[in-house]
């Protein structure tokens, strides 16, 4: 006991006399995740949030091009512009815009669209009461329908096209409705010779309510701070390997681990009290960075960072990683002959372990096959972890697969670098 | 075990993965107690080749070693309690202060509290680095380094004391403090096997020694008897390179 605690005051006083190392350790995680977050906080909201501008141009002036029209600016994703420049939109200049890249859809709304609509209602109405009337439906459609121009940018997405489109035609069959039911309600109060209160209610009567699949009945919605803050906060975990790594060969260069290993004691001791230390760093690590989701981000307009229900599933997950990267560093320094080696090798790993892990880009946006192999990185397991916790609510036993691996992985980290070591030994 | 052989080294042999030489050929001798040894020899002549297995931190390929009775491949437990080792380089903390070193080295070795501190004091004070003991150890002068290299190789009163080199790189006054605290050791009953390259030196301090040339022991004994025995040579310098002869050792 003696000699861990001694040893793991020795690591503490070693930590806090170097400034750069602490940079490292602390604020440089801090600034990365500020700075991640912060970018592709941007970069989601433009394809979330910003208000897309749709050429628009009305040559109805009646029902269904204001129905269009309102509809288009309520559903608050699109912004509507008649004009350019000062100038009339026509549909020449459309053309032009869209050609030239400076919008993406363009919609015009023919001249007597809405009458073509109560042409065809009254037409529909007055044979259904009247069955002397011979016309065929069928003709009045070809000659008659109405047709409304989309102009989409060719890079457009094709997602995004068959949504506007989706929502048109909802607007249409709207209004087409209600017209077709205001001349039947007409019909009906003419025949009943009462006064005409049947109400349409062009909203119909089936509503939506968007849930997200969380745990424990909470709803955390998912944004980039709850993305962001976990994925980066696990990759500057596995960052440990450069101080960590440092400290492992440096003991080794300058014989004070063959001091240590001359001793009575055992060197285990030491190596313990290095992990130890280094895990807890981790910890405070991981606690900086929850500030900074917590407090700083929201200072620059982000979402708070919600924790989730379950505490404890979070303590357990943040010592896991932490192991988990400690383990790794460790095994690294064992094996590498110099610290160069060692960052070199360790810094590159862990860029490709978190590039294959989903920490720059999420794994269901990779190819298939990518999204197989994602599965063998350890940042992978760390961040599926806490998108458990912080993005699904789940509590400690939707971690366990993944605590399970990361352990796993330190024990067989740590197993190979004792095996080395005693390869090594001279 | 006898006061004659407190040390007993039989048919030692050793060589270094991806050497085709080995660093030690059947090294035999046998160091008695309380005595300062002696193990002088050219560069790369295995003397730190020895010392490293004999504190089981290399390991030997063959052959036996028994300190103060104990088997080096069965004991070697036993043995690390007893031993203490000052290595070639300076093995310490950089960013720690000479204290935090030693404190650390002591706890390591089992020592703790009030004793301790003593103990601390007392080598910082023998050495005269009392004044400096709060100091960065990367602030200190080389001279300083060694003096606090050997202090911790020794803070747990070891009865036998390994030392590489223990005076090299430093000045007159360094080393004159080093070779009397040694001296100031061994007669309270402290045995020293003690390498080095500077033989005036070791002519003052041991009582006996081996020279080692590429692996292999090519004498040892008695210092004043050795020097009887060759009464052609008038000094240990003049048997040594008699013995090595002047050829560079560098490659
Ligand atoms: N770790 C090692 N790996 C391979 N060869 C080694 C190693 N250490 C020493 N040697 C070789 O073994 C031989 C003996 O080296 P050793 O360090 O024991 O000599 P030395 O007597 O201590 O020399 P010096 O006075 O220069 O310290 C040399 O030829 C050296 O090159
Ligand atoms: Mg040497």
């Amino acid at each position: 006991m003696l000699q861990l605690f001694s040893s793991i005051y020795k690591e503490i006083l070693i930590i806090i006399r170097d400034k750069a190392g602490i940079a490292i350790l602390f604020l440089m995680p801090m600034v990365l995740i500020f700075v991640m977050t912060l970018i592709q906080d941007s970069t989601f909201r433009k394809l979330d949030e910003a208000r897309l501008e749709i050429l628009f141009l009305d040559y109805d002036q009646d029902s269904l091009g204001m129905a269009i029209k309102q509809g288009l600016q309520g559903s608050g994703f699109f912004e509507l512009a008649t004009t350019y420049e000062n100038k009339f939109l026509d549909q020449e200049l459309i053309h032009q815009l869209l050609n030239k890249g400076k919008f993406q859809i363009g919609i015009i709304i023919p001249n007597g669209a809405t009458n073509t609509i109560r042409n065809k209602a009254e037409l529909i109405v007055s044979q259904a009461f009247d069955s002397n009337d011979s016309t065929n439906i069928n003709e009045v459609k070809a000659q008659d329908d109405a047709t409304i121009i989309l102009y989409f940018d060719p890079a457009i997405k094709n997602s995004f096209k068959q949504s506007v489109k989706n929502s048109l035609q909802n607007f249409t069959f709207a209004i087409e409705a209600k017209i077709t039911f205001d001349y039947l309600a007409e019909e009906f109060s003419d025949i009943l010779s009462s006064p005409n209160n049947i109400y349409f209610d062009p909203k119909g009567s089936i509503r939506f309510e968007e849930l997200y699949a969380t745990d424990e009945h909470t709803e955390i919605i998912p944004n980039s701070v709850q993305h962001n803050v976990p994925a980066w906060a696990v990759f500057a975990m596995f960052f440990i390997l450069i101080p960590l790594t440092g400290n492992i060969i440096k003991e080794r260069d300058n014989g004070t681990a063959m001091r240590l290993e001359i001793m009575p004691s055992s060197y285990l001791v030491v190596l313990i009290a290095k992990a130890l230390v280094y895990i807890f760093v981790c910890f405070i690590q991981f606690c900086l960075m929850l500030l900074v989701g917590m407090v700083f981000l929201p200072m620059f307009g982000l979402p708070v960072l919600e924790l989730g229900p379950n505490k404890m599933a979070l303590f357990i997950m943040v010592i896991s990683t932490a192991i988990a990267a400690t383990s790794y560093a460790i095994l690294l320094g064992t094996i590498a002959s110099t610290h160069e080696q060692a960052a070199s090798f360790g810094s590159v790993s862990v860029i490709v372990l978190a590039a294959l892990g989903g920490i720059w880009v999420p794994v269901f946006i990779m190819p298939g096959f990518m999204q197989a192999i994602s599965i063998v990185s350890p940042l992978n397991w760390g961040l599926e972890g806490f998108y458990n916790i912080f993005l699904r609510g789940g509590g400690i036993k939707s971690i366990l697969p993944f605590v399970g691996l990361l352990i796993g992985f330190s024990i067989i980290s740590v197993f190979i670098a004792y095996q080395f070591r005693r390869f090594r030994k001279v | 075990m006898t006061k004659e052989s407190l040390i007993k080294i039989e048919k030692l042999f050793k060589t270094y993965k991806g050497d085709d030489e080995p660093a030690l050929k059947n090294i035999s001798f046998t160091i008695p107690g309380n005595e300062i040894f002696g193990l002088l020899g050219p560069n790369g002549a295995g003397k730190t080749t020895t010392l490293n297995i004999l504190c089981g931190y290399y390991k030997k390929d063959s052959g036996t070693v028994q300190i103060n009775g104990y088997s080096l491949d069965k004991n070697l437990k036993e043995i690390k309690k007893i031993i203490g080792v000052v290595p070639q380089d300076i093995a310490l903390y950089e960013t720690l202060t000479a204290r935090e070193n030693l404190r650390f080295i002591g706890n390591m070795c089992g020592m703790r509290g009030k004793k301790l501190n003593n103990r601390i004091n007392e080598c910082l004070e023998l050495l005269s680095l009392d004044k400096s003991s709060y100091r960065l150890v990367k602030t200190y002068s080389g001279g300083m380094k060694r003096r606090l290299n050997l202090i911790a190789g020794l803070l747990h009163e070891p009865k036998i004391l390994f030392l590489d080199e223990p005076t090299v790189g430093i000045d007159v006054q360094s080393r004159t403090v080093i070779l009397e605290y040694l001296k100031e050791l061994n007669k309270k009953g402290t045995t020293i096997i003690y390498t080095s390259h500077y033989l005036e030196e070791a002519e003052q301090l041991c009582s006996s020694i081996a020279i080692i040339d590429y692996g292999t022991i090519l004498i040892e004994g008695n210092l004043q008897s050795l020097i009887k025995s060759k009464s052609e040579y008038s000094d240990l310098e003049t048997i040594f390179l008699q013995l090595t002869g002047r050829k560079l050792r560098d490659n």
